[in-house]
């Protein structure tokens, strides 16, 4: 064995609070925001002046919940739940299709009792899962570069939810979410680039045929290039969430002087609530909410690179990519730079489902932080050493030479 | 877990690393994005936030209410009551069929229209349904249904249903009086509306005080005291709805006026309308006062006029006695009677008018020209011009608070015309003039009192929203009209009237002695048109006074082409005459005179 080959042996210890204190305060700024606009989302969709804030406050309970079962459960538990969480996702799928709500010509809600469901989030969680267990997989076998073993399979994966979610439900948002996890797993579990490629390609032809079939998409996209000449139309949203964010100037409006969330800009409380911030707490506001998303981030990108096995880092690997497109694409239409997607903003935004399931993969990235694989390379003097600030790639080239032979006699 | 096994990490730790950086580079663009957005491009999108949030607004007065005379006492004729718009935004509307279902449930009406309504699109603003009442809105409002409003409205309501209807005229859904007293007072009655500037939510209602929140109070509208006695105008307007079946009319006006002040005490034409149906006339003359703005030939009943103007000249004395030549040849026309009895022969001024005689008409215009001449000279025309024209103010409004008073028409005094002596023999007897019955009703009173023309109002007072009364003073357009002692002898000539009517058999015109009661019929042709007039067709006017010693009241009539067996001024203007006049003496309006 090679001196520089990292020593892993993985123990259970501290968890990563810091990655649960980010949530927390993440949270919490979501809930501030909510409850400052009760009084104008009261009066836009006439429900009492509690009814949005409570709704949330059930959602994080309910979030604490599966968060308790994220880390009381082994993560092998989920492995082993991979194929029937498959099948209960797509029978969302179906339901929501049989007995969903049309909103806009899309089905992708269920109400049961008074929660409604969102039939996306269950998919997204499935894919992950499922997606982190099958390349796993791939790569104790060996069988990552093969078309057949490999890349079918995950091709076929995602033509099932193009279908499904982009086509069925006409969520966008969640297909490009999706799709953003489907590229960064397969990456990082390393298939050849080519084979990312053809993905690639595919992904670009399916998006021309998405928007070819769903002259509205188009809409959106023209909405995005020239949002100031639909101001009054289908660019409404888009203009109104530009004006939010400009009005806010550098420190903002004020936390209860939001005028924005009183009717004009639409969805005030979900997917346009990073307008709403921006007005209320200006350009310092942002920057300290981006630093927030940036500070999780780089706590997921920490737990990745110190995950025990292939499974926990393609899970948390999935999880960082689908918290960060997720995000960045949900800023990215308030500050004009993004069409309009329609997903909600990671722990901030009001929105059961979506909130329920981001803390479960919040739970799921805290458990596996217990297990972190400590990697003492030879050359350093008992320190982690962070192979990802390495300067060396030969180095990593011949490790990855070297997994692959030790896999092999795995 | 097997130690031996590959550390994944290290494998594709460039891969990650490369994720990373693309998220941290996506997060610094979107920074800059913000800084431009929020520091550089600040003013822009604020300047754009306000131009949709603040919104400014008219704080609409309250309307000043209308009140009239009850006898001594003042009662409200219009009213004010809060009505409510309905409208919605189609933008903000969630629940399309259920919003239009529970509208349909509450205040009747297609579900399906309003439905559609609030479908329209590139609209924020369609109006479903105007003058609900307040409970109808509080109930739609209870439903909070998104983009579902109310909008209150001040309405006008009439406690005494449509009296006095076209002298009032009716305000319509913009809040502008249209006819009568609404639109002649209307900037009165309106008020000044207040502004606000404020910051909205998206429906326009005002968010809590903003430094960009600027308020100026509405001053309310003035109350206005009319002059009217509602109980002789409701009488009046039975008795026109009563002579108006009776006499075949097409159509009726009256006028009671005080004769020493100007002011009107009723007023009112037949057919007439509905203020608070308005919508529903489809036939707009109905919204006319016709009293004020029908100028017509009055026929006879202008020789009060021309009588007094020539016992005002003093060419003429009240017992004076001329030869009538049954017929005058003026500019190659004759001018004869209507009836021609008795031909040629003595007659005195007093016949001239019981008798209504055009030639005797004619005459006194030849006194005014030469006293005991038979020519109709310059002279005369230029003194006959001068009193229709600057003494009596015919041919100009008179300026009564009502919309669209007419004028009429005096010929001008044209040395050029050829026939100006015919033109003004017509005007003599009231042929080739027009005249309003207001115009008539203050021309006769300025005579009756004393020779002061008062303008013809109807307003008695106006009160501030703070409670002060300003009293609306007679206004006196002219002074010494005729001299003061052309009335006293103008009077018994006008009674002289009444008794032979009565003699003649006309039994309806017999008033007791205690009262003095004096008019003048006139049976005006109309003029065809092309020239020349009907043969069959006439207006029946009447011109007369009521009262205890002097003239208390004087009564104006116009019958419009009234299809009577008769004189229309004898059958179609003196039975509503003597209606009225025995009214004022039977509800006590007038008291006796021992």
């Amino acid at each position: 064995m090679a001196t520089d080959q990292a020593v892993a042996w993985p123990r259970r210890h501290r968890p990563d609070y810091i990655l649960l204190i980010l949530v927390l305060i993440l949270l919490t700024i979501g809930v501030v925001v909510i409850y400052s606009i009760s009084p104008a989302l009261s009066l836009t969709n006439n429900v009492g002046q509690n009814y949005f804030i409570d709704k949330q406050l059930l959602s994080i309970a309910i979030g604490f919940i599966v968060f308790g079962l994220a880390i009381w459960l082994p993560i092998s538990f989920w492995k082993r739940l991979q194929n029937p969480l498959i099948v209960i996702a797509g029978l969302s799928a179906i339901a929501v299709r049989l007995f969903g709500q049309e909103v806009n010509g899309a089905y992708r809600w269920i109400q049961i009792g008074g929660i409604s469901f969102q039939s996306a989030e269950l998919i997204k969680i499935a894919l992950l899962i499922w997606l982190a267990g099958f390349l796993s997989n791939r790569i104790r076998s060996g069988t990552l570069g093969d078309s057949r073993k490999t890349l079918y399979p995950v091709l076929g994966c995602l033509l099932i939810l193009v279908f499904v979610v982009a086509g069925l439900q006409s969520d966008l948002g969640s297909t490009g979410v999706m799709i953003v996890m489907i590229a960064c797993m397969t990456f990082v579990a390393g298939m050849p680039l080519k084979r990312i490629a053809l993905v690639a390609l595919i992904v670009v032809a399916l998006f021309g045929i998405a928007i070819a079939i769903a002259p509205y998409r188009l809409g959106r996209i023209e909405t995005y290039l020239h949002p100031s000449s639909n101001c009054l139309t289908t660019g409404y949203q888009a203009c109104q969430a530009l004006i939010s964010v400009g009005s806010g100037g550098m420190i903002g409006l004020g936390l209860g002087r939001s005028v924005q969330a009183y009717g004009y800009l639409p969805e005030a409380s979900d997917d346009s609530i990073f307008a709403i911030y921006s007005e209320k707490f200006g350009f310092i506001g942002d920057v300290i909410i981006l630093g927030l998303f940036v500070a999780l981030f780089s706590r997921i990108k920490r737990i990745i690179d110190r995950a025990p096995d292939d499974f926990t880092r393609l899970l948390a690997v999935g999880i960082l990519a689908w918290f960060g497109s997720q995000t960045l694409i949900n800023i990215g239409a308030m500050i004009g730079v993004l069409p309009l997607k329609g997903i909600t903003l990671p722990f901030i935004s009001y929105g059961g489902t979506s909130l329920v399931f981001v803390i479960f993969a919040v739970g799921i990235l805290f458990q596996i932080s217990r297990y972190t694989t400590y990697r003492v390379p030879a050359n350093t003097n008992g320190e982690g050493m962070r192979y990802d600030n390495s300067p060396n790639g030969r180095r990593i080239r011949r490790t990855y030479n070297a997994a692959a032979s030790s896999s092999s006699r795995a | 877990m097997d130690p031996k096994q590959h550390n994944p990490v290290v494998r594709t730790a460039g891969r990650i690393q490369l994720i990373y950086l693309c998220l941290i580079i996506v997060v610094c663009v979107f920074v800059l994005r913000l800084f431009y957005v929020q520091v550089i491009r600040y003013s822009y999108y604020h300047t754009q936030a306000l131009s949709d949030q603040l919104k400014q607004y008219q704080i609409p007065a309250t309307r000043g209410t209308i009140e009239a005379y009850q006898g001594n006492s003042i009662v409200p004729i219009v009213l004010n009551q809060q009505l409510y718009t309905l409208y919605g935004d189609p933008l903000l509307i969630k629940k399309t069929n259920k919003s239009a279902n529970d509208i349909a449930n509450v205040i009747g009406g297609s579900a399906t229209t309003y439905a559609q309504q609030l479908s329209t699109k590139n609209t924020q603003y369609v109006v479903l349904a105007n003058q609900l009442t307040q409970a109808q809105s509080n109930k739609i409002l209870s439903y909070k249904l998104p983009g579902i409003g109310t909008l209150g409205q001040d309405y006008r309501v009439y406690p005494d249903g449509d009296l006095a209807s076209q002298v009032l005229g009716f305000v319509n859904n913009s809040g502008q009086g249209q006819y009568g007293i609404e639109q002649a007072l209307n900037n009165e009655i309106t008020g000044t509306p207040g502004q606000l500037k404020a910051i909205t939510d998206a429906n326009g209602v005002p968010l809590a005080a903003s430094s960009n929140n600027i308020e100026s109070k509405p001053v309310n509208g003035k109350n206005v005291v009319l002059t009217l006695d509602m109980g002789m105008q409701a009488q009046m307007e039975q008795i026109l709805a009563q002579e108006y079946q009776k006499t075949n009319s097409q159509g009726l006006s009256a006028i009671i006026m005080d004769p020493a002040t100007g002011q009107i005490k009723a007023m009112a034409n037949y057919p007439t309308y509905s203020e608070a149906d308005y919508a529903d006339v489809s036939n707009p003359l109905l919204f006319q006062n016709a009293a004020v703005d029908n100028a017509i030939e009055p026929g006879s009943s202008m020789k009060t006029l021309t009588t007094s103007a020539a016992l005002d000249q003093g060419v003429i004395q009240p017992n004076e006695s001329f030869y009538d030549p049954a017929h005058w040849v003026i500019d190659g026309f004759n001018i004869t009677d209507i009836e021609q009895d008795g031909g040629p022969r003595e007659q005195n001024i007093a016949s001239i008018l019981a008798l209504s005689l055009n030639t005797g008409a004619t005459w006194m215009l030849m006194q005014m020209s030469q006293p005991g001449g038979t020519q109709i000279t310059e002279k005369g025309i230029t003194a006959w011009n001068d009193y229709m024209v600057n003494r009596f103010r015919l041919g100009q409004v008179t300026g009564i608070e009502q919309g669209y008073e007419s004028a009429g028409y005096v010929p001008p005094n044209d040395p050029t015309d050829p026939s100006l002596a015919l033109t003004y023999a017509n005007t003599a007897f009231g042929q080739g003039v027009t005249v309003t019955a207001v115009q008539m009703a203050a021309a006769l009173s300025s005579i009756l009192n004393g020779g002061t023309y008062y303008q013809p109002t109807l307003v008695s007072q106006t009160i501030s929203p703070s409670g002060q009364v300003s009293v609306n003073k007679p206004k006196v357009l002219e002074k010494n009209v005729v001299s003061p002692k052309v009335g006293p002898e103008l009077i018994p000539l006008m009674q002289n009237v009444v008794t032979t009517y009565y003699h003649e058999g006309y039994s309806f015109m017999n008033f007791s002695p205690n009262y003095i009661v004096g008019g003048k019929t006139g049976t005006a042709q109309l003029a065809q048109p092309g020239g020349g007039y009907y043969s069959n067709i006439f207006n029946g006017t009447y011109v007369g006074f009521v009262g205890q010693t002097k003239p208390q009241y004087v009564i104006v009539v116009f019958n419009i082409k009234p299809n009577v067996p008769g004189y229309a001024g004898a059958l179609g203007g003196q039975p509503v005459f003597a209606d009225l006049a025995h009214m004022l003496i039977n509800d006590g309006y007038v008291a006796p005179n021992n």
